[in-house]
């Protein structure tokens, strides 16, 4: 669902599985990599119909509108809404061409603006969230404990409640409407701090740290060349929260941009379906627009997907 | 090295800790804290218009003391929105996790097949932002381009419509329920996964049944995971405006004020009011984390407090 | 993914990190600048506007004055715009030196200071090209003027005439008659609408109440008065509630898949638009071309020549513009001259605002409507008849109100329902001036 600056976005069940992980472990005591044992116990490995028909049942709703997208997006405007809905047609590729055509390829920009927002935001967002976490888990200094608390507080208040009046505070220092506008607040990621510390103090032995500190390395150089690769299959996860936390998140950047070359794709895809009484809608650029935009990220997901699983459970290493 | 120098090196270093927190603590302020205050400032005052208010000189402002709140809090629009969007939570978040926990348990079990292509699918919407599936959704839902209403036809019977008002909340919820299910799943999953095997063995020696095991051994395992993803699904609810305002221009169901969010936005640039906008911002943000920490207060905040060292 | 480690120990060296990351991010951010970057003479104006094709409209001009370049940057129609263009002016940065902005906007725009009054820097011919009730409609009060007319949307009736002839009915000239109409139409099909009341549409209310003879807003000296429930407003709202009610006409939204759907199968089988329709019954429904009609708005009393407007819009110069004049030398050059209206009519397919450019470019009948060659002859007989109109400070609040009172009452469904619409609009629109410190008439 819509927009949070935290984690993850929609149902943004944020990565959860992570500190549980961890604190299972820490009470199981015993670092748990899947199953070692026969799982499910001895009878369990008989098949079920009824089970495998259920979750063919939700892969089909899932699979439903991006099926639907892709039928679409290959039909003329005509066809569009006169022939049946999951009917295929043969004009995909003319309505790519338009797509790419419409006013001198401002889709094309419309799909960098968004890798940059995203991508530029979720690493430097990363870059922040790890440092910190770094900071928390590894030296104590007065006021630790007031600031985790106070980024605990920030998990749970999504800074894009605050969408309006940080518009407004941009607006005054004249960075309303600027690349800026979308990539500073995108930086902030209090669950990422949050994870990233949890991340921090499970991989990385303190002792180790130590070593480098009397071999007389400085504590920048610790940390960029010690403690963030122990760390990276965590960061991985941070960035990968991030990044979809800003590809998803609508109404920052559409409150804060006005005007169209800055846009996202999601600011821009929208905009075309409201185009105003006077002239008609344009269904069929905005069809495949949706098509190209989310084909490559599913792949992403998809040769990604290891990443959210793998690091969850490769964290539970240290309680 | 003597142990006075150990502890000069300890106190020295550990002043890096302020170096290693301050771009995050810089980002908190900045935006987050600072809003906040920002907002607080706003939502006490308001403008007033002079004459005609036409052109430069037409308006001033003033402090408004609590007017703005009480206005806000007073809107019977203000408080329907409220209203929908926890009623909009309490279809989602039980829906969205139930399905998720079916879904993470049935690919845990080993008994279904075709396990890694349902797993891989049911995540698959979790690549799509809710601007496009709304979208999607959109065209499935109306009845003039949806297939199910035309294969209803087509075989001589009718669907209810679901942008109609009675049911234009389900419609909303289902594209969350859509969006979020399989990311919940793999989370879950993820933390069943990592269950100790030998306590479903003894499980089993008990005499316990699948079901019952899933239900006794393997979901109080993996409470945190649920507890979490429970969290965050609510603040997710609170704050949902894009699907509503994607499907709002397809049907007289929903108003431009159907979210808290929505009623904000339209305060702040179509009324052009950022007082009340400010106000209302201030209240929502109150809420969220009341409603958030009463939760995790509610289920002893395990989640969280088990990392604190 | 931190591949940019400092390099050496130190303090500062986070600093530069932060900075590096900046720097890294500056770069990107140098692409913004599409504004009113002034080259070395090269004065170059920012253009926001919706209109279709507007780019080749103002390729031409680019390429007859290489001194004065516009660049167009396209936006949400309507409502949006106003709320961007506000956005824009209160960020202080990102307003653009043009904005395309409809006729019920510029009270609004004028209110929050953002256009700017360009009456010093007008020629004195551009008045005299437009009719009385449309300029008067940019000027609002004493001789300041806010915007220059573009196009108008006169309100006419669209029908589908082999839809029409194969269920025997005649065009509807008076309301009563458009009534028998959708009820003959429905009866014998009962698929078939003649229209639908479209509750995200209150510019066609509007347009319609205009003809009735309501202006929601009017000046009393130097007071605003609010008078959205008044008597023709009601009897517009009884009309089509009492429609909706019978069930002989839809209740859907326009401008929606579902209703582009219903036009390109046929199933409605009317439309009351304006002078612009045939660019979007093009575009929607491209499928009907040549079975589509159009004839002057059923009149409430027969032999009347009355109508209202929906939409149409001008081009008017933002406040913070540092090129007023040469900004003020464009918009008169596309609305006023005989190459700019033109381009417009051609390129953009609107219905121009100036009077004699209309007559002169508008000589063939737009594609869509090749088989009905007095098209824009009737269309600008149709636009003598619109009747006066103010818009007031708070348009937007009042739409916005109007989409969710007749969201509700076309949930409802009964004529009653419509007309206490009216009074939930009157209502809060008073409450919204009142609130904001205006003293009402």
């Amino acid at each position: 669902m819509s927009t949070s600056a935290i984690p993850a976005t929609g149902p943004s069940a944020g990565t959860t599985a992570r500190p549980a992980a961890t604190a299972r472990s820490s009470r199981g005591g015993r670092p748990v990599d899947g199953r070692s044992a026969p799982s499910g116990g001895v009878g369990a490995e008989r098949p079920s119909i009824l089970a495998t028909a259920v979750l063919l049942l939700g892969a089909l709703y899932c699979l439903l509108p991006v099926v639907w997208v892709l039928v679409a997006a290959s039909k003329s405007p005509d066809e569009l809404f006169s022939t049946f809905t999951l009917a295929p047609s043969t004009h995909l590729i003319e309505n790519l061409r338009d797509l790419f055509a419409y006013r001198d390829g401002l889709f094309v920009r419309w799909a960098g603006n968004t890798v940059l927002y995203a991508v530029g935001g979720a690493l430097v967002s990363t870059v922040v969230s790890a440092a910190a976490g770094y900071g928390l888990a590894l030296f104590d200094f007065r006021g630790k404990k007031l600031f985790f608390n106070v980024i605990l507080a920030g998990v749970l208040l999504p800074a894009v409640i605050l969408a309006v009046p940080q518009y407004l505070l941009f607006a005054e220092v004249g960075l309303a409407n600027t690349y800026w506008a979308v990539l500073l607040p995108s930086i902030l990621n209090p669950y990422g701090i949050y994870l990233a510390r949890i991340y921090a103090g499970a991989s990385i032995p303190r002792e180790m740290i130590e070593a480098a500190r009397t071999d007389g390395a400085g504590e920048l150089r610790i940390f960029a060349r010690f403690a963030v690769p122990m760390m990276m299959p965590g960061l991985v996860t941070v960035f990968l929260f991030q990044f979809v936390g800003v590809w998803n998140n609508y109404m920052l950047p559409y409150i804060m941009l006005g005007d169209d070359s800055l846009f996202p794709i999601t600011v821009g895809l929208s905009t075309l379906m409201n185009q105003g009484a006077s002239q008609p809608a344009m269904y069929t650029t905005v069809v495949t627009g949706a098509l190209v935009s989310i084909l490559p990220l599913i792949a992403l997901f998809l040769l990604l997907q290891r990443y959210w699983q793998s690091d969850l459970t490769g964290g539970a290493v240290k309680g | 090295m003597s142990s006075t120098n150990a502890s000069t090196l300890r106190r020295r270093t550990d002043r890096f800790g302020y170096v290693f927190v301050a771009p995050a603590a810089v980002c908190f302020l900045a935006f987050l804290a600072i809003p906040i205050l920002y907002a607080l400032y706003v939502s006490v005052r308001r403008e007033q218009v002079v004459g005609l208010g036409l052109g430069e000189g037409g308006r001033h402002q003033e402090w408004a003391g609590l007017r703005n709140y009480a206005q806000v809090l007073a809107d019977p629009e203000f408080l329907g929105s409220a209203g929908r969007v926890l009623l909009y939570g309490l279809v989602l978040v039980p829906v969205m996790l139930g399905l998720a926990l079916l879904f993470a348990l049935l690919l845990d079990s080993k008994r279904a097949r075709l396990r890694r292509i349902a797993r891989i699918t049911i995540f698959l919407p979790y690549a799509v932002p809710a601007v496009i599936s709304s979208l999607l959704w959109g065209f499935l839902y109306l009845p003039g381009t949806s297939p199910f209403h035309f294969v209803a036809d087509a075989l001589g019977g009718s669907l209810p419509d679901v942008l109609s008002p009675q049911l234009v909340l389900l419609a909303i919820a289902n594209i969350g329920i859509w969006g979020g299910t399989g990311f919940n799943m793999v989370v879950l999953y993820t933390s069943l996964r990592s269950v100790p095997g030998e306590l479903y063995e003894a499980a089993t020696l008990d005499g316990c049944s699948e079901l019952q095991i899933a239900l006794r051994v393997k979901v109080p395992m993996i409470l945190p995971s649920l507890i979490m993803t429970c969290v965050f699904s609510i603040i997710a609810t609170l704050q949902v405006f894009a699907e509503p305002m994607l499907l709002r221009p397809l049907t007289s169901s929903i108003s431009t004020t159907w979210s808290p969010l929505m009623l904000i936005y339209k305060d702040a640039f179509t009324e052009n009011d950022i007082y009340s906008a400010s106000a209302g911002s201030v209240l929502v943000a109150l809420a969220t984390f009341v409603i958030s920490f009463g939760f995790l207060r509610l289920v002893r905040g395990q989640a969280f407090a088990q990392e604190e060292r | 993914m931190p591949s940019a480690p400092p390099r050496r120990p130190g303090r500062q060296l986070s600093r530069r990190t932060v900075l590096a990351a900046g720097a890294a991010l500056a770069g990107t951010a140098g692409l913004a600048s599409c504004g009113t970057s002034s080259g070395s003479d090269v004065i170059r104006l920012t253009f926001w506007t919706w209109a279709p094709g507007i780019e080749d409209v103002v390729a031409l001009w680019n390429a007859q004055n290489p001194d004065v370049q516009v660049d167009v940057s396209r936006q949400d129609a309507g409502d949006a715009a106003v709320t961007k263009l506000l956005t824009a002016v209160r960020a202080g940065n990102g307003a653009p030196d043009l904005v395309q902005a409809e006729y019920q906007a510029i009270t609004s725009l004028v209110s929050a200071n953002a256009v700017a009054d360009i009456s010093a820097d007008l020629a004195p011919s551009t008045a005299g090209h437009f009719a009385e009730g449309i300029w008067s409609s940019v000027q609002l009060q004493g001789d300041s003027v806010y915007a220059i007319p573009q196009d108008t949307g006169p309100l006419q009736f669209y029908y589908r005439a082999d839809i029409f002839e194969q269920h025997g009915l005649g065009v509807p000239t008076t309301w009563d008659e458009y009534a028998e109409t959708a009820r003959a139409l429905h009866s014998a099909d009962p698929s078939l609408y003649l229209g639908t009341f479209s509750s995200t549409d209150p510019g066609l209310f509007m347009g319609l109440a205009q003809q009735a003879g309501a202006s929601w807003w009017q000046i009393a000296g130097d007071r605003w008065k609010v008078d959205v429930d008044s008597e023709p407003a009601r009897r517009v709202a009884e009309f089509w509630g009492g429609l909706v009610e019978e069930g002989v006409i839809a209740r859907d939204p326009m401008y929606t898949p579902q209703w582009n759907a219903a036009l390109n199968n046929g199933t409605q089988a009317g439309w009351v638009s304006a002078a612009w329709a045939p660019g979007v019954l093009a575009g929607n429904a491209g499928s009907t071309a040549g079975s589509w009609r159009m004839a002057t708005l059923p009149q409430w009393e027969a032999g009347e020549t009355a109508t209202g407007n929906w939409g149409g819009s001008t081009t008017a110069v933002t406040v913070g513009s540092p090129h007023r004049a040469q900004a003020v030398r464009f918009a008169e050059w596309m609305n006023t001259s005989a190459d700019g209206v033109r381009a417009l009519v051609e390129k953009s397919g609107v219905f121009p605002a100036d009077q004699a450019g209309a007559a002169e470019a508008l000589s063939a009948p737009p594609e869509f409507f090749a088989d009905q060659p007095d098209f824009y002859e009737l269309s600008t007989s149709n636009a003598e008849g619109v009747r006066p109109l103010t818009f007031g400070p708070n348009v937007n609040v009042a739409y916005s109100i109007f989409n969710d009172a007749f969201g509700t009452a076309t949930q409802r469904s009964t004529a009653a329902a419509f007309v206490d619409a009216l009074a939930t609009i009157q209502a809060g629109t008073v409450a919204d001036l009142e609130n904001q410190g205006y003293d009402l008439a």
